[in-house]
Order: C-alpha cells, then structure tokens, then sequence
C-alpha cells in the first residue's frame, strides 16, 4: 500500500466516522440536510439537577439531543445520546427527553431512530436514572404496539450498556458497527463481581469479540452491520424503517425459541471464537482483523435466516 | 608481594560456589534461589536487571525467594525498579541501599518505603548518569539478566529489547562481577549475537519470555482536540522556524498528536523534509504514519515496543537492525544521542513552577526521571553546530560574539493547562520541594531545571524563555500561557500584553492559528485499528489497544 492512497483512504473513510462523531453531528449528518428541529434544545438549559450535588459539570441538553427531521423525505423523530458527557448516561432530564420522545411518536403515529451511546445509568442519579430505563421501555414497547417502528444505532464511544442495552433490546430492529458494543453488564462490572478468570476486561480483544458489532451481527443480536460511516448507518436506519417487524404475540414467541435455540446451541461456548466455530467460520480466529467488506460478505453467508426475532 | 587479582580470585570463587548448582553455564529454573545465595554475598552490589520495558522477572522472584540470614543488605543498582518483586527485596531484609533511575509503576510504594526507612536510598539519578556511576563507583558484583535467548555457550540473543543490558553485562563482566542471565529459550544457534558467551557466567532457562511492557503505545483515539490545538501551536510555532530535523519526543499524548499531524497538517505547513526527519525514538507506533509518508529518515531507539517487531523489520532504512534483521535497541547509546546529536527535546510533565522548573513528582509518587533530564538539557560539553541550535542561542545571547557564542538546544514543555483530572500544570511551588523537605534530601528531584527550558507550549500559546532577559520576565511569561490556573490569573496584564508584543508569548492567532481548526479529522490515524492499516498490517498492537 502506498503512503499516499494509504493516506487517502483513511482520509475518507474517517472524514465522516460514525465513531468520532459527536451525538449533533451524527444527528445533522443522519437526517435529510436542514431538516432537524430540536425538542428541549440546549437554549432551554434543562440541565441534571443531581449532578451540580456531586460538584460536576452540567451540559445544557444533559447528554441527550431529541426532535423531528425527515430521512430520506419521510418524517421520523429522532433521540441521540452524547458520549462525552458522563459517558452518554442516563440520568433524570436526559432519560425523561427520551421517554417524552417515544409517547410523542406513539401518538404521532411516527417511527423513531435512537442513537444509542452509552454506558448505562448514571450512577450520581442512580434511582432516577433507573426510573428513567424502566419509563423508556414502556413508552417504547407502548409506540411498538401501536406499529411505531424504533431502530436502534450502535456505534458510539462508550457503546451501549447497561439499561442502554436493554432498550436497544426493545428496539425493533438495530445495526451496530465494528466499534459497537452491545450488552448489559459491562466488562469492569464482570470482572470486578466474577473475578479476573471469568473475564479480563483489560483483554479488549476478548471484550470486542464477546460485546463487540460483529459478534452481536453473527450470532443474530443485530439485524445489520454497517461501517463506521455515518452513510453507512443513515442507509441502514432507512433500510430497517423500511422493513422492521410489529411486536405482536406471535413475533414474542419468536423470539423466545429462538433464544432457546441459540442457548441449546451454544450454550456450553466458553469464547467466541468456539461460537464461531459452530457457525461454520472455519478460520475464527481472522473474524476481528476483517475489513467491513469482507466480514459482510462473511455475514451474508453465515448468519441464519434473517429472523425477524432477535 | 602486594596482591593486585583479589577481585579476579573473588570472582572465581563465587562461579566456583555457583558451579554446584550447573551444568556448564546452565543451571535449572528450580535452582535459580540456590544458585543467587551461593554467588552473591552480603552487601554486594547487584543490578537486577529492570530497565525501562523488559524486567528479568524470574531472576527477581528467585532473588525475593532468598533466605534474608544468608542474603542481606545488598545494594540494589538498577536503572528500573518497574516489577513489586524490585521492593520486595527491601521488605524481605535481602537489600537495603538503592540507586536508580525510574519507577514508574511502582512510585507510590516506593515513596511509602522511604518515608518508612525500608529503603536507604543513594540517589535518584538519570539513565546516563546511573550509568556512569556503574563504572566508577557503583559497579555490581553481580548482574542479574534478561535475554530472549541462550546458545550452549552462553552467547545471548538479547531480541529487540536489548536496552540497558550491553552497559551492565561490559561495567559487571570486565571488573570481576559474575553475570547471571534468565533466557526464553536455549538455542542451537543465536539469530545474532549481542552479548559474548565469555561475559556470561550462568544461564537460566526460563521456558518463556521475559516480562516487556507497552510503554509508548498512545491510543490515537483518546487524543483530545486540545492536545491537537498544543501540537498545531508546536509545529507551526517551534517545529518550523527553528527547521528541527533532529529530535527527541516524550511519550505523552500533546507528542503523539505532533506525530499524528504530520502527514496532515505539518505537510499543509510544507515541512515534510525541513523537520522531524532523525530522531533517538522508541518505535513509537503514532510515528508509523510519518514514516509511511516519507518524513522519517532513521530512528534509533532505546529500547523497542511490543507488537512493533515486524514492522521494524521491514522498514531497516529507517531503524538500526542486526543482521538477523531485528531491532537493535541500546539505551545508553541512544541516551547520549538524544543529549548530544539531537537539535530538541519536547514532552510533557505534571508541574511548572513559576521560573520553569518542571517534575514529574507530586505528594507521595516518586516517579524517577529515567532518560527525560538527559534528552531535557542543554548539553555543554556540544560543540557542532547546527542552524536550530545556533539560532536558540543568538536568542539566549544576542550581544555576545557569534563565533563564541554557544547555541542552546530546544527543550520544550507542552501541555494543557489543566491536565488530568483537572489539575493545573503550573504551580508557585512544585511537590518536589515539599517531598525533598520531608524527606531531607539535598536535592529536590526536578525532571527539567528552568534553565534548561526554552519553550512552554500550552493551549493558550508559546511562551519563549530564550527572550526573557530576567526572572521577572520569565515568571510573566510564563504566567501569561498559564490561562486560567491560579498562576495564570495572577498574571500581570500590561506586562504579558508587551511580552506578547515582542513575541515572547505568541498566540494561537499571533501564528495564524484558529483554535476551531483543531480537530481530530486532521490525525493521519484516529484508531489503533488506522495504525496497523498505515503499516500494511505489520504492527501487530497489543490486545489492551484494540477495539475490534
């Protein structure tokens, strides 16, 4: 490879990564151009009022950005977190701005895009942020019921943990990136309650293949796998508006044999790489070093039928 | 007749003692305690090898294994006290004196040890200066080793890492000391030969590989735009005026950021070929881009870095290799090439004082300095000139003669104002003072005395020292790129504002420099994962970089 197309290319492909960028450029850059309007916006300075107790700095739009705009000129509401603000967590104000997004879209009948970047609850305002997960869930299995379509994108900083990764399971449908991390508990948590043998969360390799885009794309934990382009996952969030599935009995029951399913099936995996393996990835172990090509290709050979349950 | 071979004869007997427990050099991984209380005695000094990365950390179990009745009051000289097994030795009563350079990991112990008198601490010296002393008056009995690999005749393979072990195996081997070295393995034949059989009294088998960490590894990802704003103020303000081609860089982040600009913003600059093209380096990985476009002409390094190893074999134009093809690190030659050959110095440090003394110690972390006083100081006995350092002198010393004047190299802080956790860079009084008072030592342990500094770069700008002409001017001048600490907002105004006038401070848009620029989209790699695309897959980072 040549220094300048090396050069280049990296220069491209990261001039727009999804990653690196922060919540209101990965909302500007998601929706059709201009056509963002702000719920809530920083101009009316709902900040935390718990975090000024712990003498931390507040940020006016707490973390969390909300509104309507168009997607590929239809109308969608539209939620992102930033994950440079404590970590994209959840807190009073910054969970309150979600679950007043999604009992909008219920009664707008409009589908919603949540950009998920975080670590979970915030543990300064630990009860209220928890009210604030279980609030969200209802309000958004309430908008699902009522055939509201909400897509999930994962690929941010600080991934997406804790009761993030329980809303993202209650989503429709999700795409997650090479650098997304999908998962409840996150690795510190593990370690410091498991010990260091169930896992070292200082083996990021380990982390990335256990939590990490691919894993959750491979054994069917997301219904795409995009670059880390914010291209990539605005031709993703469309694509899933396009095609998500309704919750209904029928999709729960699903779900439910397919979890039973993958549990019969790998269930006794101690890594990965063992799950992999099972899936018919002969050299398992090339999975993490694959470019986003390759592992697509991969993907579409792999994974099971798309299944509507996840 | 006097007797002029005790030392010779002294030797003798210790291998003789040793001798029991081998077979010819070679002695069981289980015997290695036995085999360290028979050859060293009470008070002897001994090097336990533990450099800057790799640690003879089998040697250092065996020793710490030692009954304290039969090895005692050893004076330990080393230039790394990295592994708990290095304290160890003071905690189990085996030794008591230490001499040494750097301890990073193990600063908060070791500050704890001398408060409690575990430790009787020589001094705290630089690498070149510790060094030196192993060959006047702290030269071991007895060096304890760490190589990669062993022929039968105990010539070693000492692999990338080779760092200090060239120094302590010529100071121990030619003055009578007995050299012990644990090796991965025990070869036919050796790759390369870079330490001669008949230095090597005993080899240990280890059955694996030495302990080497990761110490220049800098994450592109946690690059803050801060720090690109200090690097972009560097390359732009120091970089190119003075046209410094011949550098060391410390291994903080502002430096990576510097590293990471170059192919984006120092080619924007047109500098690609006026700077930055020789340096005494660690195979920094943030320095892979700059290479692969052409800025580096060669690197020699102290010591190596993990996951660098096959990349640094490709690429022998640029790094020093054997003719096996790996890397040949050396730390005392390159030491003394950062302190002579190289034109600057730039890194960060924790604290500055108000007359630019800068440390790495705060309240109960002795930190060492390890190699940045060597390559932070104006080296007096330099007598090439080179335009950098000419022009940093006729700045130092305009009146004076030209063809007498002595130039200056470019030592240069950088750092944000505030840096970790929020803690200012710049204080009126440095925790060094206040630990040299508690611990009553002569000498106050600074990393960078103020003399020797001729720039401070931070996100509100450069301050340059070399234009000061009195304390008053430094002190405000310094001050004056303190932005909002407490030692900034105690600047005088009027003064900074005419310090600024004759570009003793320089401002970000006093350089034409838009703070809005700096961004992360100007690294050539914003990823550990862009570095091993730079390098064509060769660097191979370790697993607690990735993210993928």
């Amino acid at each position: 490879m040549s220094a300048a197309s090396a050069a280049t290319r990296i220069d491209d492909a990261l001039a727009q990564s999804w990653y690196e960028a922060s919540a209101r450029q990965r909302v500007d850059a998601l929706l059709d151009r201009g056509s963002f309007v702000e719920f809530i916006g920083p101009e009316r300075r709902e900040t935390s009022p718990h975090l000024p107790l712990f003498d931390l700095p507040e940020q006016f739009d707490d973390g969390m950005i909300v509104g309507r705009g168009r997607l590929d000129g239809a109308s969608i509401l539209i939620a992102a977190q930033e994950g440079r603000f404590m970590g994209g967590a959840f807190g009073e104000v910054h969970g309150a701005k979600l679950t007043g997004l999604l009992r909008a879209a219920r009664e707008l009948r409009t589908p919603v895009v949540i950009a998920f970047d975080t670590g979970g609850v915030r543990l300064q305002e630990a009860n209220a942020g928890e009210m604030a997960i279980a609030e969200i869930m209802r309000a958004l299995l309430e908008a699902r019921l009522a055939a509201v379509n909400v897509i999930g994108l994962v690929g941010g900083r600080a991934g997406c943990y804790g009761g993030g990764g329980l809303i993202a399971a209650c989503c429709s449908a999700l795409a997650v990136s090479e650098q997304g991390r999908i998962s409840v508990s996150g690795p510190e948590v593990i370690e410091t309650n498991r010990g260091v043998e169930e896992f070292d969360s200082k083996d990021r390799a380990l982390v990335w293949r256990t939590m990490g885009g691919k894993h959750r794309r491979l054994i069917g934990g997301a219904e795409i796998f995009v670059d880390d382009t914010v291209a990539s996952f605005r031709a993703a969030a469309i694509a899933l508006l396009a095609r998500a599935p309704a919750l209904t009995r029928a999709m729960l029951v699903a779900e439910q044999a397919r979890l039973e399913t993958r549990l019969d099936a790998f269930g006794d995996c101690a890594d990965a790489l063992d799950i992999w393996r099972r899936l018919g990835i002969a050299d398992a172990a090339s999975v993490p070093a694959m470019s986003y090509g390759e592992f697509d290709a991969l993907g579409a050979r792999i994974t099971e039928v798309i299944h509507d349950a996840r | 007749m006097s007797d002029w071979d005790k030392g010779r004869r002294a030797r003798a007997a210790r291998i003789a003692a040793g001798a029991r427990f081998a077979q010819g050099k070679r002695v069981d991984a289980r015997d290695a305690t036995a085999l360290l209380e028979a050859v060293i005695q009470p008070g002897d000094r001994v090097c336990l090898e533990g450099d800057n990365q790799k640690q003879a950390d089998l040697l250092a179990a065996a020793l710490i294994a030692a009954d304290p009745a039969v090895l005692h009051d050893l004076h330990m000289v080393q230039s790394g006290v990295v592994l708990p097994e290095h304290l160890d030795v003071f905690e189990r009563g085996i030794a008591r004196r230490l001499d040494y350079a750097y301890s990073g990991p193990q600063s908060q112990r070791i500050a704890k040890l001398l408060f409690g008198g575990r430790i009787e601490l020589g001094a705290v010296h630089t690498y070149l200066e510790l060094f030196a002393r192993y060959f006047i008056d702290l030269t071991p009995q007895v060096a304890l080793i760490a190589a990669v690999s062993a022929d039968r005749n105990g010539n070693l393979y000492t692999g990338p890492n080779t760092e200090d072990t060239p120094t302590v195996v010529e100071a121990t081997a030619f003055k009578d000391g007995v050299v012990i070295a644990q090796v991965g393995e025990i070869v036919d034949e050796l790759p390369r030969v870079d330490i001669p059989g008949d230095q090597v009294h005993f080899v240990i088998d280890a059955g694996r590989p030495f302990f080497v960490e990761p110490l220049f590894t800098r994450d592109p990802g946690a690059i803050t735009e801060t720090q690109i704003l200090t690097a972009m103020l560097a390359l732009k303000g120091i970089y190119a005026p003075y046209g410094v081609r011949r550098l060391n860089h410390g291994i903080g982040f502002n430096t990576a950021a510097i590293e990471l600009l170059l192919p984006t913003y120092g080619e924007r600059l047109g500098l690609k070929g006026k700077v930055a093209s020789h340096w005494a380096l660690n195979p920094h990985p943030t320095l892979i881009p700059a290479i692969e476009s052409g800025w580096v002409e060669q690197i020699h390094c102290f010591g190596s870095e993990v996951g660098m190893d096959a990349y640094i074999r490709a690429r022998s134009d640029i790094y020093f290799t054997g003719a096996d093809g790996s890397l040949r690190s050396n730390r005392a030659f390159c030491q003394t090439a950062g302190l002579y050959a190289c034109d600057m110095f730039i890194g960060s440090t924790l604290q500055i004082d108000l007359a630019g003394h800068s440390s790495t110690v705060t309240t109960g972390r002795i930190a060492g300095f390890g190699g940045a006083p060597n390559m932070g100081s104006d080296a007096r006995g330099r007598r090439h000139p080179s335009e950098p350092w000419i022009k940093a002198g006729a700045e130092a010393d305009p009146g004076e003669k030209a063809a007498l004047r002595r130039g200056r190299k470019l030592v240069v802080q950088i750092g944000e104002t505030f840096g970790e956790k929020n803690t200012p860079m710049f204080v009126e009084k440095l925790d060094a003072l206040e630990l040299a008072e508690k611990l009553k030592l002569d000498l106050a342990p600074i990393m960078v005395y103020g003399d020797d500094v001729t720039h401070i770069v931070t996100e509100e700008g450069i301050a340059n020292l070399l234009l000061c002409r009195d304390a008053d001017e430094r002190e405000q001048a310094i001050r004056g790129v303190a932005g909002y600490t407490d030692v900034g907002r105690a600047r005088d105004k009027a003064f900074v504002q005419r310090l600024r006038e004759r570009g003793v401070i320089r401002r970000p848009e006093d350089l034409g420099i838009d703070p809005l620029d700096a961004d992360r989209r100007l690294l050539a790699a914003r990823s550990v994962k862009d570095l091993v695309h730079w390098s064509g897959g060769l660097y191979a980072p370790p697993s607690k970089f990735r993210n993928w």
